[in-house]
């Protein structure tokens, strides 16, 4: 198709050029231009613009002017939010890297310490001279001198696409401490590069060359001559189980009669068990490897750091709503389950929120910012009159109806927020130290925590945080689908399980919630009381320590165990109200909060629309319901087929009638009585029969002829059989065409 | 509630499949009618019909394009954010693509890929991109002195891991400096296959590349695991049905009246030629000139074809020979008949006119 063709308004490039360039297979439309690309768009895109820009400003009728003006504020405004959509972002992306690498640096130690030790273990088990070890042919002295240390990584992931990082990070956790890397993935060990491929891609990792002729000794000749035979050579290879078996096993044989030249350490990602390797390599390769097992930290851990991290603690100041949270966890643990998608699903959030909310280049300030001061100033020509402007519109302000209109309310509204995150981040954190001990995932506990809805009910009726209907409104799916105990929520889960804490948790409990609500002098007043009365409480029975009680109530069990569960049940009773308090008194929603618009995304359906395309329902309703999509007359107004109505969807309406196979005599026989009924009249009933002679139809346009018909035809089936819908006649039924999706 | 949602799609899927099983299947009379019951004009009547099809709803579906205009600044800031916009819906979304990118994204240098022909280079798709990247970087006037030294080579003569690699390179003018590629059909026959993936997803995670893709077929996206769709395309979903003509995308295949629907057109016959080598191109020239020579000949017997390409120096062997033969059969180019002397007959299923045309367009 040509693009002038769909695009009336652009300019028609030159027509024979067009369609040389659709047979082409590729070329260059055009290249960058220094021209700004708002100067060149047209008319209809300023209005549009100032949509954006301020929905407020429209009802105003403006001249070329302000136009003007606004298309150059829009523009500030846009390079603005898109900066600070970086800004953001890569703090939250760094926060999320450092949090993983946090986890996993404790198994990154064990590791290289291993690599060490198998490193001297190779090196002194035999000496060679600079001759004797760039020879082009392995040294051979005994079998044990052809072991190949391999650390086996266990990820307890079967998604492997969220170890790739991990592994990233491994090697050059790895090249820090002086070892030279390789990272090599299952696509390195396909069958169809053979081993050559992956000795290529090994030497471009060590090397960092591509050579052409690949020979191992040109490996061991590096390895000598760089004189960096003092550390170790380290090839990861990230996932194990996707390795083609015989190159991997080949490869191995070949390292392991190497390994005396090369002293190479091979570390392996495993996703299922270390007995996975039987099913890979043969017993002869498994007998050269000599493996060390170390695990990683668990998928569930994980995502309660990262969790934690940016959406409680607030890396950026950047928030979600309640829907999309709910969202975000459903998608999660429904679609597909891998923290890599979580992930991008937070990106595209905060990408929306940013392209999405005008004032939302604030939220870079405000996450600087302590005294919101930068918003008193001019910003890069976006004057504090306009943002005031956007500021008093947004719909939280104009509920809440606060006071004056002034910087100083926008600047207070901001501290205000900004108090109002803190304190909601440190009751959320005592909830989830609260709820570890019950295993509350910290995604649920947030949906929950985020909901206004259900604060509103709390702030409204005290005691209503004991009425367990209240919460269960947000979970009955979840809770069906993943065995979540359905009453009270995991807020009440949360409280609960510190009134059955026992004393030594519960002065850990205590002593965790000291340090979360440091900031929040109210709160944590409150805290101090309950641990200084814990400690009064074990004055009382001449114990110093909770952990010493706990060994005296095992040895004198009759008489001691009776008094210290008295003293620690007072204290968790006191703790579980005084949570119970701080949720009711601290944990404000976001969303309740006035100006809670620039700092928090809530459009779950741009969110949803670009994280998930559904090409197969949408294709199909795309032409099942053509005529709602493009909202025309004459299509719209009967429920039967038109004649009018694009063809494809005249066809594909027709096939929904059929079975699996539609018979193309009958299937042309019904499109053509579909497209030449002119005059009849009639009831018009929603089924149709593959019949001619049934077929009730509506008025249509003049009567086409038969060879127009039979082209609207094998354009239409064509077009279905693009879009996946039918598979063409096979030799076997050639006169059938088969349908291939069944039902929106 | 979502969850409920989906079971009752999966019931409602499978009730519709066993549905369509019973209707289809052996118990109900299955319908034996012919296509050939059907009185098929003239195919060259037919294909001017199909070039001149009157387009339906005009009106309403340039408003519909118009529409998605507004959301041109949208899929800007995308775009600009990092992310690759895949374009689905009912409807050829080559035109919309194409004037998004010439009025929107005119900053940035735009390469356009075809995915709906048989066959694309991937290579050569790099090796322009490379190109086009290199001129935008020295018109910049701000080319790190470090890149310098790396691309004194041609790009030509680069391995696709030295292009990635080029394409990856920070550079000092910031992330809102990139090469935006397009891919009409990203699931098309060209790019179908895993490699042709694997290396497109690739490029889109290259920081200096912004893609710009779009899909017909309802199954699509099984073209991607996880790894390629989170971390390497990083998609943005826009659902935008055209409802436009697909008249280039549909342009191999075969009209479904017309031959029973398996031959191909004289048309997609010259495209599949285009992507073959010259040699080949020549093979195939002298099956058409000898079918027109003895148009009441079953076809060109196989020793015969290569004793005259030998003689023209186009194969050197019989092996060279076949694989030509087997790359026109698998494209329904040539077929095979056996004569009355028992020897195997090459013939070009196509018309005397298309085949006339399709010599022009090989002589050209």
């Amino acid at each position: 198709m040509a693009p002038s063709a769909s695009a009336p308004n652009s300019p028609p490039p030159c027509a024979t050029e067009t369609a040389d360039n659709d047979l082409q297979p590729f070329f260059v439309l055009h290249k960058a231009s220094s021209q700004k690309c708002y100067k060149k768009s047209g008319g209809s895109g300023k209005t549009r613009r100032r949509i954006e820009l301020s929905p407020s400003l429209l009802s105003n009728g403006e001249n070329a002017e302000i136009e003007n003006a606004d298309e150059f504020h829009y523009h500030q405004n846009v390079n603005m939010r898109i900066e600070a959509f970086h800004a953001v972002w890569s703090e939250i992306e760094e926060t999320i890297k450092d949090v993983l690498r946090d986890i996993n640096m404790n198994t990154f130690k064990a590791i290289y310490h291993w690599v060490n030790e198998s490193f001297n273990t190779i090196s002194t088990s035999e000496r060679l001279n600079f001759l004797e070890a760039t020879r082009s042919f392995p040294i051979v002295t005994n079998v044990a001198s052809k072991q190949l240390f391999t650390g086996l990584v266990l990820t307890k992931n079967m998604e492997f696409v969220d170890d790739q990082m991990t592994f990233k990070e491994l090697g050059m956790h790895l090249k820090s401490k002086g070892c030279h890397v390789a990272n090599l993935s299952s696509l390195d060990f396909s069958a169809k590069n053979g081993i050559g491929g992956c000795l290529k891609s090994l030497f471009r990792e060590f090397l960092l060359v591509t050579l052409d002729a690949v020979d191992i000794s040109v490996l061991t000749t590096w390895y000598r001559k760089q004189q960096n035979c003092d550390s170790a050579m380290v090839i990861i290879i990230s996932d194990m189980e996707q390795c083609h078996g015989s190159i991997l096993s080949d490869f191995i044989l070949m390292l392991s009669e190497w390994v005396l030249k090369v002293p190479v350490i091979l570390i392996m990602g495993v996703t299922t068990t270390p007995d996975a390797l039987r099913g890979i390599l043969p017993s002869n390769v498994i007998q050269h490897l000599c493996p060390r097992k170390f695990i990683l930290g668990s998928p569930s851990e994980r995502m309660n750091a990262i969790v934690e991290a940016v959406l409680v603690k607030k890396c950026s100041s950047f928030s979600i709503g309640y829907e999309v949270a709910v969202f975000m966890r459903n998608y999660f643990f429904t679609q597909d389950g891998t923290i890599t998608s979580f992930i991008r699903a937070l990106k595209i959030a905060c990408a929306q929120h940013f392209s999405l909310e005008p004032l939302s280049f604030l939220l870079q300030r405000f996450a600087v910012d302590d005294n919101n001061e930068g918003l008193q100033c001019e910003m890069h020509g976006i004057s504090a009159e306009m943002i005031l402007k956007q500021a008093f519109d947004l719909p939280s302000y104009r509920i809440n109806k606060l006071g004056e209109q002034s910087m100083e309310s926008l600047v207070r509204g901001f501290s205000e927020l900004k108090n109002l995150q803190r304190h909601w981040s440190i009751v959320v954190l005592c909830l989830y130290e609260a709820g570890k001990w019950s295993r509350i995932c910290l995604l649920d506990l947030i949906c929950e925590a985020l909901d206004p809805e259900l604060f509103k009910l709390r702030v409204s009726s005290p005691n209503g945080f004991h009425n367990n209907s209240q919460a269960s409104h947000i979970e009955p799916s979840m809770c069906k689908q993943y065995h979540r105990p359905q009453k009270g929520g995991f807020i009440r889960q949360a409280v609960r399980s510190v009134r059955d804490l026992p004393a030594v948790q519960l002065s850990k409990l205590l002593k965790v919630w000291e340090k979360i609500t440091v900031d929040v002098p109210q709160i944590h007043e409150k805290v101090m009381e309950l641990l200084s009365l814990l400690k009064f409480e074990e004055g009382k029975t001449s114990k110093e320590d909770m952990d010493e009680i706990s060994k005296s109530a095992r040895r004198y069990a009759s008489r001691n165990h009776l008094n210290i569960a008295k003293v620690s049940r007072v204290v968790n009773d006191k703790a579980a109200r005084l949570l119970e308090s701080m949720v009711r008194n601290h944990m404000e929603p976001v969303e309740c909060a006035p100006f809670h618009e620039i700092v928090c995304f809530k459009s779950i359906d741009k969110l949803k629309g670009a994280l998930i395309g559904d090409p197969r329902r949408r294709v199909q309703v795309d032409l099942l319901q053509f005529q709602d999509i493009i909202q025309c007359g004459c299509c719209r107004t009967c429920n039967s087929l038109s004649p009018s109505m694009h063809d494809s969807s005249i066809m594909y309406s027709l096939a929904q009638e059929h079975g699996d196979l539609i018979n193309l005599h009958d299937w042309y026989q019904s499109f053509k009585s579909v497209c030449l009924c002119s005059s009849n009249k009639g009831k018009h009933g929603s089924k149709y029969s593959p019949s001619p002679k049934k077929r009730k139809v509506v008025a249509g346009i003049a009567k086409p002829s038969e060879a127009s018909i039979q082209a609207r035809f094998c354009r239409a089936v064509t077009e279905l059989k693009i879009v996946g819908l039918l598979q063409m006649p096979s030799k076997r039924r050639p006169d059938f065409v088969q349908r291939l999706a069944f039902g929106t | 509630m979502e969850i409920n949602e989906d079971d009752e799609e999966e019931l409602g899927f499978s009730r519709n499949y066993f549905l369509a099983k019973e209707l289809g299947g052996g118990s109900t009379k299955k319908s034996t009618r012919k296509i050939s019951d059907i009185d098929v004009v003239d195919e060259q009547e037919l294909r001017a019909a199909v070039a001149n099809i009157e387009p339906k709803h005009e009106r309403e579906i340039e408003s519909l394009l118009n529409g998605y205009k507004s959301s041109y600044s949208k899929w800007v800031f995308d775009l600009r954010c990092g992310f690759g916009l895949l374009m689905y819906g009912f409807g050829s979304k080559k035109g919309l693509i194409e004037d998004f990118v010439s009025t929107a994204l005119t900053k940035y240098s735009v390469v356009v890929i075809n995915g709906y022909l048989q066959y694309v280079n991937i290579k050569q798709v790099m090796t322009a991109l490379a190109e086009v990247w290199w001129e935008q970087l020295k018109s910049k006037r701000r080319t790190p002195s470090k890149i310098l030294p790396k691309v004194q080579q041609p790009f030509s003569s680069k391995s696709i891991e030295d292009l990635l690699a080029f394409l990856d390179c920070p550079h000092e003018n910031g992330s809102d400096s990139f090469v935006c590629v397009v891919v009409h059909n990203i699931d098309g026959p060209g790019l179908r296959d895993s490699d042709s993936q694997q290396y497109l997803a690739r490029m889109a995670s290259c920081s200096n590349i912004r893609i710009v893709a779009s899909i017909d077929h309802v199954n699509a996206p099984l073209l991607w695991d996880k790894q390629i769709v989170h971390s390497q395309f990083n998609w943005c979903w826009y659902h935008v049905p055209t409802f436009a003509p697909y008249k280039v995308e549909g342009i191999l295949y075969p009209l479904i009246l017309a031959h029973g629907g398996t031959a191909p057109s004289a048309k997609a016959a010259a495209l599949v030629l285009h992507s073959l080598t010259p040699n080949a191109r020549s093979v195939f020239k002298i099956l058409i000139e000898y079918k027109l020579s003895h148009p009441d000949e079953e076809g060109m017997p196989v020793d015969n074809l290569y004793s005259t390409s030998r003689e023209r120096f186009l194969v050197s062997s019989q092996v060279t020979l076949n694989s030509h033969l087997t790359e026109f059969k698998d494209h329904e180019l040539v077929k095979i008949k056996r004569n009355s002397d028992g020897q195997d007959c090459l013939y070009v299923p196509l018309a005397t006119d298309s085949l006339q045309k399709l010599l022009q367009e090989i002589n050209q």
